[in-house]
């Protein structure tokens, strides 16, 4: 039993027209006590929707299908009322963009001390310093706690969210792009937070990124994503020097590589359309190495051994027909 | 700018619209179809000589700047003239008037900003319900209503219960002091109660309006994800945010409820401000109404410069 | 109270969301044929234009002839029952609407003419000339309404053209408030400095290139502020100084109040008029405050909800290798 499982997670968004947008499409990972596992991909293709969708913060225009499993038990089958009790102590989350999740009304310390003191895990005093230490955590001097957040620089913002999602001392954190818009040392710096976290106190991360630099330097595992659902997933230098996904493959090789000669490949095209079903492969259109079965047949996500699974007909054909060379 | 640069910008133009409102007054009177100046002068009954006199007396007679002079130093002296109709000073008339409409503009006011704010909170967490529907139809409803006609509506159905006219019962001989504004305040309820009427759908709509902008902020959410309850996030967060600017419309809107309150004072003979504008129109007692329309646009300025100060000292982001 | 229009605030981004060139109609149209709450103001306004229109041959009695005793209540014949001078109340409802309607939209157009010409002046010339124009509007705006028509209503005499201009007094400051911003933000518009350039007349940039892109927020404050204008006539009327020659619903309220039909318990005299007034002023809210919506596009998602999202069976698909 993983300490956080998702299982065949489904979303849908209603459409004005009348119709539902597909955006996730039977989703399911695990993560272990103090596993760092990044949720790569392009942007639209459900990534965070997916995490969203774990802490129950989707909008009243969503139907959800599925299960997230904590420690064992289900909480999403039991809608809002189970998934609020795990919220914040059990699975915090940092968002996207975090420079304005802080209320400019209030002090960043208060909005760190205030979900310690709903949870019950510290009060007064003692919640004050933990706020403070947290705050230290993340290079922010503990003084500057009782200032605005208006008076912080979007970098400090950020870190300052991250602070705050660590104040009830959660098992799971989920970060959606934790550092973007953060210049590269300050970048670093809280990735070597994260990573401490992990190895130290135990904390699951789910980084959600489409930075693979970052989750290279991270995460011990990735699931690449591709329209709504999981292509493959694996250890990240597998990743990285075998993938078994063509997307996987282009994917990293349009990272540009400061010191490589060869030419940024981008990858053609666009994704598909959520809002229909897809027939065959989704990344059919974009694929260099797509033959007839890929029009037909839509490839589920296949074991390949070693915790390594993709979802892709070139891993299911025999060997010997000519179509893993690389 | 400065912070308080930028409030002592704002005290000058206060003061210069104060200036500028007296001139206006000023000329307002005098600088009209020779015609108008006679027709407001008059006095009913007054025999020529009388007639004579009083413009002596208000330097009718001399060149208009002479008489702008005078007037700004009369003003500064606070004496503001003489009432046509009851010989009394101008002062000392609106200062009475001005003791008996605060108490009931202030608790119709109070009564619609919390009505208001109750109902708009609502409105904008339960959007897109029946009862956000029913109540913003509502609100928009009792905006529309003219107000002397809800007043003379609520005359209709509540006069059974509730005393009709004026301020006091004027068969009570002697009262106590206690019984005395037991009266008082029975005679209040109709007319405070169409003014909250009247007022609170204005404010219904600013705070729903605000609400919403602020329920469409990211903090909402991480607010949610940390697992606040919904009344919590909805009265520790959304609404700290949200009365910034409901706060500064508020006040601005105070400003011009004392003149709006001529329509309800007429209709119930509530001896106040609005209704002595309307006796000296009636009268042509042009030294009421100069007097009157001063002090009810002084009023205007100086809730506009409150609403500037209230919004400086709530807003935390306005710093340097 | 006097109402007043909408001050303004928070029109910055309202333009981003208005078509350009000659999609406003179709654009308006559409606007207001997705939102029910414009089309009830619209159907109810044209109701209301309808009635006051066909008002000499709908009408079922004449206004100026006596038909029953005073005050009479509604009966079968009198569906409003009579007024204090034995006068059809349905007849004065459909008159007085005729002039209330008359002078709402009157006030209104002088006012917008008024208002819209100095902000277009102010916003498109810039420098001193906005500076002085906005400090007069700004000035005026301070001046609270009803004391000032008041006065000026009392020394200038009553009559209708008289009372049209007194309330474009009262209603041309916000619009030209409003009509200043958008034209100083189209002014800095990439095609408008194009047009210059190649040497057209600030009239025709003005009148070609200013105008048609203010022009669907222009139309929101015009419908709102007919509901200001209305509101103000019956409030004038009450006190005495709208034209008691007319009939008006200012002044049918108005004389129900001064010939004791309150007393009298003659309910159908003092609030039908009023409703009437009441129906218009919302019908115009509802149709402007739409189309303004549709302008503004800062109305976010509401992150708090009633409801949450929804559970649902998984889906069958085919069995797919896991």
């Amino acid at each position: 039993m993983s300490l956080l499982e998702v299982r065949d997670l489904h979303v849908w968004f209603d459409l004005s027209d009348g119709g539902q947008l597909h955006a996730v499409q039977g989703l399911s990972f695990d993560v272990d006590t103090g596993e760092r596992i990044g949720l790569v991909g392009e942007s639209g293709c459900g990534k965070t929707t997916t995490v969203l969708a774990i802490l129950g913060l989707l909008p009243p225009s969503a139907s959800v299908a599925g299960d997230v499993r904590f420690e064992g038990e289900s909480i999403l089958s039991g809608g809002e009322e189970t998934v609020q009790s795990r919220r914040w102590k059990d699975i915090a989350m940092v968002f996207q963009g975090a420079m304005n999740a802080l209320n400019p009304v209030k002090t960043v310390e208060a909005q760190i001390i205030e979900p310690m003191e709903l949870h019950g895990t510290a009060e007064g005093a003692a919640a004050r310093k933990i706020a403070g230490e947290l705050l230290e955590m993340v290079g922010i001097p503990a003084v500057a706690g009782s200032r605005y957040p208006h008076e912080f620089s979007g970098g400090m913002r950020q870190r300052a969210a991250l602070a705050m999602a660590l104040a009830c001392g959660p098992k799971v954190l989920l970060a959606d792009e934790p550092t973007t818009a953060l210049d590269v040392m300050v970048q670093a710096q809280i990735l070597q937070v994260l990573t401490g976290l992990a190895r130290d106190l135990g904390l699951a991360l789910v980084l959600v990124t489409h930075d693979l630099p970052v989750v290279a330097q991270v995460c011990e595992r990735a699931a690449v994503m591709y329209a709504g659902e999981i292509v493959e997933v694996g250890a990240m230098e597998e990743l990285f020097h075998a993938p078994c996904h063509p997307y996987t493959r282009l994917l990293f090789a349009a990272t540009p590589d400061l010191y490589g000669e060869e030419d940024v490949a981008s990858i053609p095209g666009a994704p598909p359309r959520l809002d229909r079903e897809i027939v065959g492969c989704p990344f059919r259109e974009r694929c260099d190495r797509a033959f007839d079965r890929c029009g037909r047949e839509r490839p589920g996500l296949l074991p390949l051994g070693d915790g390594r699974a993709a979802a892709c007909h070139l891993n299911d054909e025999p060997v010997d027909a000519g179509f893993r060379s690389r | 700018m400065g912070r308080t640069d930028y409030l002592i910008k704002r005290a000058v133009f206060a003061v210069a619209t104060v200036f500028v409102a007296i001139t206006i007054n000023f000329f307002l009177f005098r600088v009209l179809p020779g015609d108008a100046v006679r027709n407001l002068a008059r006095v009913p009954h007054a025999t020529s000589a009388l007639r004579h006199s009083l413009e002596v007396q208000f330097g009718l007679d001399k060149p208009k700047w002479e008489q702008y002079l005078i007037y700004l130093k009369e003003l500064a002296h606070g004496n503001m003239g003489v009432s046509f109709t009851d010989q009394q000073p101008v002062w000392s008339n609106l200062r009475e008037d001005l003791a008996n409409t605060i108490p009931m503009v202030s608790l119709g006011t109070v009564f619609a900003i919390v009505i208001g704010i109750i109902t708009g909170v609502l409105s904008a967490w339960r959007r897109g319900t029946r009862l956000d529907q029913v109540s913003t139809n509502l609100a928009i409803a009792f905006y529309s209503f003219p107000t002397q006609w809800l007043a003379l509506v609520l005359l209709i159905y509540l006069a059974a219960w509730f005393p009709a006219h004026g301020r006091a019962d004027p068969f009570l001989i002697n009262p106590t002091w206690w019984e005395h504004q037991k009266d008082v305040l029975v005679h209040m309820f109709l007319p405070s109660l169409t003014l909250a009427l009247t007022l609170y759908g204005e404010y219904t709509l600013i705070v729903r309006s605000a609400m919403l902008e602020t329920l469409g902020e990211d903090y909402i959410l991480t607010a949610r994800a940390k697992g606040l309850p919904q009344r919590r996030i909805v009265t520790r967060h959304a609404m700290r945010n949200a009365m910034l600017p409901t706060t500064t419309l508020i006040a601005l809107s105070l400003g011009y409820i004392v003149a709006g309150a001529i329509l309800i004072e007429t209709v119930f003979s509530w001896p106040g401000i609005g209704n002595a504008v309307y006796q000296a129109v009636t009268e042509r007692d042009y030294p009421m109404l100069q007097g009157a329309f001063l002090v009810l646009t002084i009023s205007v300025v100086f809730f506009n410069f409150l609403a500037d100060l209230l919004y400086f000292k709530l807003d935390p982001r306005i710093n340097e | 109270m006097a109402m007043r229009p909408d001050s303004g605030e928070g029109i910055a981004g309202a333009l981003e969301a208005a078509p350009r060139g000659s999609g406003h109609r179709s654009w308006l149209w559409q606007v207001i044929s997705e939102s029910r709450q414009a089309k009830v103001g619209l159907a109810v306004l044209l109701a209301f234009v309808a009635i006051a229109i066909l008002a000499p041959w709908i009408e079922p009695f004449d206004v100026h002839t006596r038909v029953g005793p005073v005050y009479a209540p509604p009966s079968r014949a009198h569906p409003l029952g009579l007024d204090d001078g034995g006068i059809d109340m349905v007849s004065l409802l459909i008159q007085g609407g005729r002039i209330s309607l008359i002078v709402g939209f009157a006030a209104t157009l002088v006012a917008m003419v008024i208002g819209g010409g100095i902000g277009i002046v102010a916003g498109y010339f810039g420098g001193w000339v906005e500076v002085v124009l906005m400090r007069i509007t700004d000035y005026f705006l301070v001046i609270p309404d009803l004391p000032l028509a008041i006065i000026v209503a009392a020394v200038w005499g009553a009559s209708l053209t008289h009372l049209i201009f007194v309330i474009a007094l009262l209603l041309w400051t916000t619009t030209a408030r409003i009509v200043r911003a958008q034209v100083k933000s189209v002014r800095e518009r990439v095609y408008v400095e194009r047009a210059r350039s190649l040497g057209a007349s600030n009239a025709r940039i003005i009148f070609r290139h200013v105008l048609p892109q203010i022009g669907p927020l222009l139309i929101a404050n015009t419908v709102l502020t007919v509901a200001v204008a209305i509101f103000d006539e019956t409030a004038l009327a009450f006190l005495g100084l709208g034209d008691p020659t007319r009939i008006t619903w200012g002044n049918i309220i108005e004389f129900a109040f001064l010939r004791t039909a309150i007393s009298s318990g003659a309910w159908w005299a003092v609030i039908p008029p009023g409703l009437c007034v009441a129906l218009v002023i919302m019908g115009c809210f509802w149709l402007g405050q739409a189309i303004e919506d549709a302008l503004n596009p800062r109305l976010k998602v509401s992150y708090l909800s009633p409801r949450v999202f929804r559970l649902r069976p998984l889906p069958i698909t085919e069995a797919r290798p896991r």
